[in-house]
């Protein structure tokens, strides 16, 4: 509760980094499904880029659509997607919109800057499916997933 | 400890998960392991994941584990299983990891510590500047789209006959540098256009190139077959299938998760998804893994290559004159076909190797006809502060572990831990006391590749030699690294 009361006070820091021998994971709360995907999102550049110039300003919108059976391979898709393109494209997303969701839907505009902005430091090679939790616990949702690095 | 895994002594060096730990369990577990590198295993999940890998379908003897263990996702890094084919045996793409052929080669040199010392600085600052390494790093070898499927098909073999090696080199690669029935038919775009750009680059994380010199000779017939000797400059390259290899597996994965209703497969992980290996999505999966395993094996192949012309231009003379002949290329996240003695009966087995390395024993066919008597040459990369090792494979590892053996160290701190514990100026610092230059892209790539971050290698080492699945070559150790 304390952590969730510190990511809503400071959205910057919207997620918690979670303890693994090899590799890295994330929990990530909201009080909604589309805040829950764009947190997680946003972790992902946080955790793996800075920001250093801004030599490459123009802004590129991508739109990612993914679809699973249930919540938690949604969320993996979703994560996986967000990966691939900024990998296959050399983007750094700093922002997201989520148009629409469920439960096995997100249609979202990912936006972000050319890689070359950014110092990397870390290369999230995946999102896993091991000890992967997306759930609904009182009144908002929380997520943990772990990162192949 | 967790008293909720019971483990079973078998002797010094081996201990069993009974099959009863689990209901669904189809073998027992077994680890390799002594009792003080237990006491770190435990400390995470990797010996619930060698539990849950026992799950597979047409899993036969053991769910396996090298004493480099550690957590993972789905498997642990340093499992090993082999599925019998025939008998509706699985393949799992989180059996092989994302980054697909992950591996690492050894390179000799005529120099000795004495000509290389004074100029170790200028050699890892050429190297580090001719060698493209870190994230989103480019390559210098730019590929056409028309040769991208060639690479696929042809491996290590592309980049010699594009002049960045030679058939001595292919030789000396497992599966000659190309394991055959590769099929990009089955490669998804994405992987193309994410792999794109990245042939002859080193990667990031645990990723590097070494300088190493040889401080220790355990078994001298083999020595003077690989033409090695004291004090001799070594250079190890370790990476993998890059982005490529990543979005296959991510490609696989979600498929086979998506498909396990379809074979009635009930795994505890579904980062253990799989499908039978004769399954439509099994060939697949298989036609697409080979192509990153080639695609990493030509990776490979160019930074040797880059490394070569490096060394020329510290030393003014030819790679051959320096004598920089490969000892050997092994992969280390990979599935195989094999054939091996199961119970008296010869079976053709999928056989995953999840951070553990093929470790043939003497006489087979597979190694090549240079080795073949002392067995085939396996690389165990350590920490950048401490070494590594040249073993060979056994007869007891082709009985037991259907050849494999560990792969490195093996992780023994979290990197959010290990970033934790040390600077990056600190740990430099240290090991330039030590006589080690490290050069790296990131510094925080450097304090979370930290040596303590690691199990001692010599402590793995002993456990696979005592065990008797590997055996001691000869010990480098580190005079300078680039890391990614």
């Amino acid at each position: 509760m304390a952590h969730f009361l510190t990511c809503l006070k400071n959205p910057m820091k919207n997620y918690q980094v979670l303890e693994h021998t090899a590799d890295i994971g994330i929990r990530v709360k909201s009080l909604s499904l589309a805040g829950l995907f764009k947190n997680a999102g946003l972790a992902l550049t946080e955790l793996s880029a800075e920001k250093q110039k801004n030599q490459y300003p123009e802004k590129h919108k991508i739109v990612i659509m993914q679809k699973a059976d249930n919540v938690e391979e949604l969320f993996v898709n979703w994560l996986n997607e967000l990966l691939s393109v900024s990998a296959a494209e050399a983007l750094i997303f700093a922002d997201i919109k989520i148009n629409q969701i469920n439960e096995q839907f997100v249609d979202a505009i990912a936006i972000g800057t050319d890689s070359r902005n950014y110092k990397t430091n870390v290369e999230i090679k995946a999102a896993t499916y091991h000890q992967l939790k997306v759930q609904k616990t009182g009144f908002y949702w929380q997520a943990e997933v772990i990162f192949d690095v | 400890m967790p008293d909720n895994i019971p483990l079973e002594k078998i002797d010094d060096y081996r201990w069993r998960i009974p099959k009863s730990y689990k209901p669904g369990m189809r073998v027992p577990g077994l680890i390799y392991a002594s009792e003080k590198l237990l006491e770190s295993i435990y400390k995470d999940k990797a010996l619930e994941q060698v539990a849950n890998v026992a799950f597979l379908p047409g899993i036969v003897r053991h769910s396996l584990a090298m004493p480099d263990i550690h957590w993972g996702y789905g498997f642990p890094i340093g499992g090993v299983a082999a599925t019998d084919i025939d008998e509706g045996g699985v393949i799992s793409p989180g059996g092989v990891g994302f980054d697909i052929n992950c591996g690492v080669r050894l390179v000799k040199t005529n120099l000795e510590y004495d000509e290389v010392k004074d100029k170790i600085e200028d050699l890892i600052n050429r190297l580090f500047s001719d060698v493209p390494a870190g994230v989103g790093a480019e390559g210098n070898i730019k590929v056409g789209t028309k040769e991208e499927k060639q690479i696929l098909l042809k491996g290590a073999r592309w980049a010699v006959e594009n002049g960045f090696g030679t058939e001595d080199d292919l030789e000396c690669t497992e599966e000659n540098g190309a394991i055959p029935g590769a099929d990009p038919e089955m490669v998804s775009e994405r992987a193309f256009k994410r792999g794109r750009a990245q042939s002859g680059t080193l990667g990031s994380g645990n990723h590097f190139l070494e300088v190493q010199v040889i401080d220790q000779l355990y078994d001298r017939e083999a020595c003077a077959t690989l033409g090695l000797n004291l004090g001799q400059v070594m250079v190890m390259i370790h990476s993998g299938s890059r982005g490529f290899g990543y979005q296959i597996c991510e490609d696989y994965a979600r498929k086979m998760v998506e498909g396990l209703a379809k074979y009635k497969i009930n795994v505890p992980d579904r980062q253990l998804a799989c499908a039978p290996v004769n399954s439509s999505e099994g060939k697949a999966y298989l036609g697409a893994m080979r192509c990153a395993a080639n695609y990493a094996w030509a990776n490979r192949q160019c930074l040797m290559h880059l490394t070569r012309q490096a060394f020329e231009k510290v030393f003014g003379l030819s790679w051959q004159k320096l004598g920089m002949f490969l000892i050997y290329d092994v992969a280390h996240n990979i599935a195989k076909i094999e054939r091996h003695n199961v119970d008296g009966v010869k079976k053709n087995l999928c056989v995953h190797r999840k951070g553990a390395t093929r470790a043939f024993g003497p006489g087979d066919l597979a190694i090549p006809e240079r080795y073949r008597k002392i067995g085939q040459p396996v690389i165990i990369p350590g920490d950048m502060g401490r070494n590594s090792y040249l073993l060979v494979g056994t007869q007891r590892a082709m009985q037991e572990t259907f050849g494999s053996c560990c792969h490195g160290a093996g992780r023994l701190m979290s990197r959010t831990a290990s970033a934790k514990s040390t600077s990056a100026d600190i740990l430099l610092k240290e090991l330039r006391s030590k006589g080690i230059i490290v050069k790296a892209s990131g510094r925080k790539t450097v304090v979370e590749e930290a040596p303590s971050a690691y199990k001692d290698v010599n402590a793995v080492v002993d456990v696979v030699a005592n065990a008797g699945i590997g055996k001691r070559v000869c010990r480098m150790r580190p005079l300078g690294v680039v890391k990614g």
